[in-house]
């Protein structure tokens, strides 16, 4: 038998994605910190949404990906498929951590509170649960298409649930009396601005840390492979 | 109707096997009630605040109940390989489905008739007779719901060696809706609000029961492939 | 102020460390990549 050398090679444009994320999130940086003025009422705290709603907008749009990874897998039985949704859960379970991290310290700072129930909030916490779950689907299974097939089916059920928890969640804060809202934020143009070049950071930075990860993962069933075919002979 | 008559087959097997045994039921209404008495000890029934978190209360008991069980739905078929057999049937997946969905239905419905009548009686709790209709009808949606994706996530739990585990953890974020439309509701109904009140619950017990009965119509086949 | 330097010093430390994590995962199974491509060509010449 012969020993193919198929090391998996790097994305063509890896490097340029690296630089292309790191020149955006520290143009994000700059214009944050030294150029946009502050929010009127909230002061300097305000600066945390930037970022805050980046990662949830990310959070979110992983999960998506999620989802049309596990359709696409089950559909195709390519087992790329389910390397993009693991991958792409691990990512949205990261920004999920930062927002429910980022979220109680600007509570804390603008209204004394560490968590409020924000129907907000508590749908990202259970989105965090949801996806928690995912992964540890993932790692209960320890044969390949087991495991592909199981977390395929329940990242499509996870992403189904999501709409109908935020409703549910935000029918049971209007039933309650809420004493704090986070709505209201006037936005001049700069913070949008602001806003839009955070997003194009963290999308880049999404969509790094995605090749990256799928890159590890191919490295990784490759290992597999070869450990497989040196306990056959 | 060969899908009904299908339903109706697995379903009578399932139930004459559980009557010869009866090792599910009694395990699952004996816990129903041993939770009561925890709630008993937890909370003193004498406090007015017993009042105000009843409804939590009842829940939390039928969905614990209930896990058990989920658990057993499909672990129980494992053994000897049943599953294939089932699998065998000249039916569709989704009869297979359906039909152990059914039968954890019934399940928590007998569980749920014994221990609320019990919690009625030892939180000293008096459920109004015009409340009752109203109540029942909660509590079917709610158990519905939560049968449906239950059976659903068990069945793919099952797979797994350490099946009883993974499966409380992928089931409670699901079933987040299940949870605070049931208990909102049913607090709602016993506190005698007007039926606006609890209408919104209603839609969105509703809405979870249509929906996760129709994903598993598609995906069902995929959990069990051989 | 403080609570804006504490939420940055969150988001960094968790990005930071989910890509030094990965780069950490990444050397580790190319270095196992390695050894078996070494041991598998040991073989092949020996037969």
């Amino acid at each position: 038998m012969t020993v193919q050398n198929n090391i998996p090679a790097k994305w063509k444009y890896h490097n340029v994605l690296a630089w292309a994320t790191f020149v955006t999130t520290a143009v994000a940086v700059y214009l944050v910190f030294m150029w946009v003025p502050n929010e009127r009422i909230q002061g300097p705290v305000s600066k945390i949404i930037y970022f805050h709603v980046s990662s949830a907008w990310l959070a979110f749009f992983s999960f998506f990906v999620v989802m049309v990874g596990s359709i696409a897998y089950l559909k195709t039985r390519n087992l790329k498929w389910d390397i993009i949704s693991y991958v792409s859960a691990e990512i949205g379970v990261l920004f999920t951590t930062i927002v429910l991290v980022t979220g109680p310290i600007w509570g804390r700072a603008s209204w004394n509170a560490w968590w409020t129930w924000d129907s907000r909030l508590t749908t990202t916490l259970i989105l965090w649960f949801i996806y928690i779950a995912y992964l540890i689907i993932r790692s209960s299974f320890p044969e390949e298409e087991k495991k592909a097939r199981f977390s395929a089916i329940f990242g499509i059920v996870g992403f189904v649930d999501v709409p109908i928890v935020w409703m549910s969640i935000r029918w049971w804060r209007t039933i309650h009396p809420t004493i704090v809202t986070s709505g209201g934020f006037a936005m001049d143009p700069s913070m949008v601005l602001t806003l839009m070049v955070s997003l194009a950071a963290f999308t880049l930075m999404y969509f790094y840390l995605l090749q990256k990860g799928i890159f590890v993962e191919k490295i990784s069933s490759e290992v597999a492979l070869l450990k497989q075919r040196l306990t056959e002979n | 109707m060969d899908m009904l008559k299908g339903i109706r087959a697995i379903v009578r097997k399932d139930l004459t096997a559980e009557l010869r045994t009866k090792e599910l039921l009694s395990s699952m209404a004996i816990f129903a009630v041993l939770t009561i008495i925890v709630f008993v000890f937890a909370f003193d029934p004498t406090k007015a605040i017993v009042r105000q978190v009843f409804p939590g209360m009842v829940w939390v008991c039928f969905i614990f109940a209930g896990i058990l069980g989920l658990n057993r739905s499909f672990v129980s078929e494992k053994q000897n390989d049943c599953i294939t057999g089932l699998m065998l049937c000249p039916v569709d997946r989704s009869v297979i489905y359906f039909s152990k969905m059914t039968v954890n239905l019934i399940y928590m419905g007998i569980v749920e008739i014994v221990s609320l009548p019990l919690f009625t009686v030892l939180f000293n709790y008096q459920i109004p007779v015009k409340a009752i209709s109203p109540l029942v009808l909660i509590i079917f949606l709610g158990t519905l719901g939560f049968a449906a994706v239950g059976t659903f996530l068990a069945a793919l739990s099952s797979n797994a060696r350490s099946s009883e585990i993974l499966l409380p953890v992928i089931l409670f974020p699901v079933m987040v809706p299940v949870i605070l439309g049931a208990v909102q509701a049913t607090a709602a109904i016993l506190a005698g609000s007007p039926a606006v009140e609890w209408f919104s619950w209603l839609k969105i017990l509703t809405a979870f029961d249509a929906i996760f009965l129709v994903v598993p119509l598609v995906l069902f086949e995929y959990i069990l492939e051989v | 102020m403080s609570y804006l330097f504490a939420a940055y010093m969150a988001i960094w430390i968790l990005i930071f460390g989910y890509t030094l994590f990965l780069g950490r995962r990444e050397k580790q199974l190319q270095e196992e990549l390695f050894l078996l491509k070494k041991s598998f060509e040991k073989r092949y010449q020996n037969s």
